[in-house]
């Protein structure tokens, strides 16, 4: 449904977008991840045709972006960053207005403008002056113009920047229940939102593509080095020993308290160690209090790949 | 169809959004005041003249020809520099919109609110219409040169706009632009021994057209031709820069 391919973008020296490729197919909700300044934004405006790129091609809903960019933004629904409304309309009236140059006919207008309103969440406001709106609504607003031309395709940068958690999760709903049909971009510097809506993920980092692959298999690459937190007590030096003697134990890390010390065991394979861990303190007839699996976050790995750390996977930048 | 449905939309949307603004009632709020003011005074002052009415005619026309100057760039300042600076130019030309049809939508919307700020001077010439007899040739004629007077100004004011995101550089921008046509009546006279430089300037300066022409019930067919194409020529221009964004 999209795809880009090789695309590069430069502001005059600065160099926004380098070579970068990726796909999303028909239905999937992608979660186009970086830090700020990483190139999203420019990225988002290319395949929104607003802005055309220096080299590379893009394709959205089949249609080149730059020679066929009327196709493409008929096909396109767009949330830029910042939701840019007009102040002085309301809620209605924008969206009548945004229907029409949409090229909604005229009988279809009334009955989609009340379908978005509803899906969206601003069926109660829609009378209202859209600047007097909270930031949450007027984002809400943006979304349901961007659905009004039924689009296939929709692109939404940085849709909850600014938002409350309660307004976050509200948001989420929404975005849930339309794009279950549709094909959709987001944009976005905060990864808890990837890890709850999106099917894949692409992660860029000063222009570059630096990861693309599935959520779980983002974090799945991090799991293979497994982390074990256990509370153990007991002599300190001696649990530490015991761990580190046993050879499916790579790293021990030990912090000293009162009565129960607190151990971070790294293994050395695919292991689940929580057990190597149970047995070995059965052994020694200490006692245990806690025993957990980290489990490795989006955000363990973003801070990993845009570091440098990992190698670019999945890449072929 | 399309472009025409479009641009439709656009002008809607604009004339819309001058009603809903403060400027425009500032405007034609003081518009009306000091022309309201100044009528008065030039009842008072040719009340014992002879064809006093067409004196009170020609001054009332003669006097606000001075909003000309300041009235296109108040009225276009906002048209591209607030959507540059909102950012909601992104979310207009991401819609299936072309930039002349946008371009074409904005120009006629401030077009229609200049020419409904002249026509708000009406009433003025029905008071002395039922006082007296008015001579409506000229004021048809004045209004006829007042639009497409109109449409330099305003395509000058929304290329303007279009440069910057700052309203004010707009304004400033167009304001100076229609001084130097203003003051093209003045360069003839330096030189007075040139005809052809004299007609050149005579020809592209706005005011006098109207002292010589349309408050005498005249219409020049070549000036509103000149109108017209410096009208086109800053519109073209004006989607120029608004396509600049794509150029590399």
């Amino acid at each position: 449904m999209i795809e880009v391919s090789g695309l590069s973008k430069s502001f005059g020296p600065i160099r926004a977008l380098d070579r970068i490729s990726f796909q999303v197919d028909e239905g999937e909700i992608l979660g186009f991840l970086g830090p700020n300044g990483a190139g999203k934004s420019t990225a988002m405006r290319i395949l929104t045709a607003f802005l055309p790129g220096d080299s590379g091609r893009v394709h959205v809903a089949g249609y080149d972006v730059e020679r066929q960019s009327l196709q493409v933004r008929r096909s396109t629904g767009y949330l830029p960053e910042g939701v840019p409304l007009y102040p002085e309309m309301r809620v209605q009236e924008y969206l009548k207005f945004r229907a029409r140059l949409k090229g909604l006919p005229r009988f279809r207008r009334e009955a989609r403008i009340a379908r978005v309103v509803e899906e969206s969440g601003v069926d109660h406001v829609k009378r209202r002056v859209i600047g007097t709106l909270s930031r949450g609504y007027r984002q809400r607003v943006g979304l349901a113009d961007a659905l009004l031309g039924e689009p296939r395709v929709l692109i939404l940068d940085e849709p909850t920047v600014g938002l409350d958690p309660e307004q976050v999760r509200q948001f989420r709903q929404v975005l849930r229940r339309v794009g279950h049909d549709r094909t959709v971009i987001l944009s976005t510097h905060i990864l808890s939102e990837v890890e709850l809506v999106c099917s894949r993920v692409v992660i860029i980092n000063k222009g570059r593509v630096v990861a693309r692959d599935t959520a779980a298999n983002l974090r799945h690459r991090l799991d293979s080095a497994e982390m074990v937190v256990a509370e153990i007590q007991g002599p300190m030096g001696e649990i530490r020993e015991a761990l580190s003697r046993e050879p499916r134990i790579s790293r021990v890390e030990a912090v000293k308290g009162q009565t129960y010390h607190r151990f971070s065991i790294v293994g050395s394979g695919d292991d689940d160690l929580r057990e190597v861990v149970f047995r070995l303190v059965r052994d020694g007839g200490w006692l245990l209090r806690e025993l957990r699996q980290e489990t490795t976050t989006l955000e363990d790995v973003f801070v990993e790949v845009v570091s440098g750390g990992a190698s670019s996977p999945g890449g072929d930048v | 169809m399309t472009a025409l449905r479009n641009t439709w939309a656009i002008f809607q949307r604009e004339v819309g959004a001058y009603f809903l603004s403060p400027m425009a009632w500032i405007v034609i709020f003081l518009f009306l005041l000091i022309n309201g003011i100044m009528f008065r005074a030039f009842c008072h002052f040719f009340a014992d003249e002879p064809r006093q009415i067409t004196r009170i005619v020609e001054s009332v026309f003669g006097f606000s020809l001075f909003w000309v100057l300041p009235l296109s760039p108040i009225l276009t300042m906002r048209l591209f520099a607030e959507e540059k600076r909102t950012g909601s130019m992104e979310l207009l030309m991401t819609a299936p919109v072309t930039e002349t049809q946008v371009v074409l939508g904005k120009f006629f919307a401030a077009q229609k609110f200049y020419f409904l700020v002249w026509l708000s001077l009406l009433p003025l010439f029905i008071i002395l219409e039922v006082l007296g007899s008015v001579d409506w040739g000229p004021i048809l004629s004045t209004y006829f040169g007042l639009f497409f007077l109109g449409m330099l100004t305003n395509a000058l004011g929304i290329f303007a706009s279009a440069l910057t995101r700052n309203q004010l550089v707009a304004a400033i921008l167009s304001l100076s632009g229609n001084l130097i046509l203003f003051f093209m009546t003045l360069a003839a006279a330096l030189f007075p021994e040139d005809p052809a430089l004299k007609r050149f300037f005579h020809y592209i300066s706005f005011t006098e057209h109207f002292d010589t022409e349309y408050f005498r019930g005249i219409i020049d067919l070549r000036y509103m031709f000149f109108y017209l194409s410096f009208a086109a020529l800053f519109l073209f221009f004006t989607v120029r820069v608004v396509e600049a964004r794509k150029w590399r």
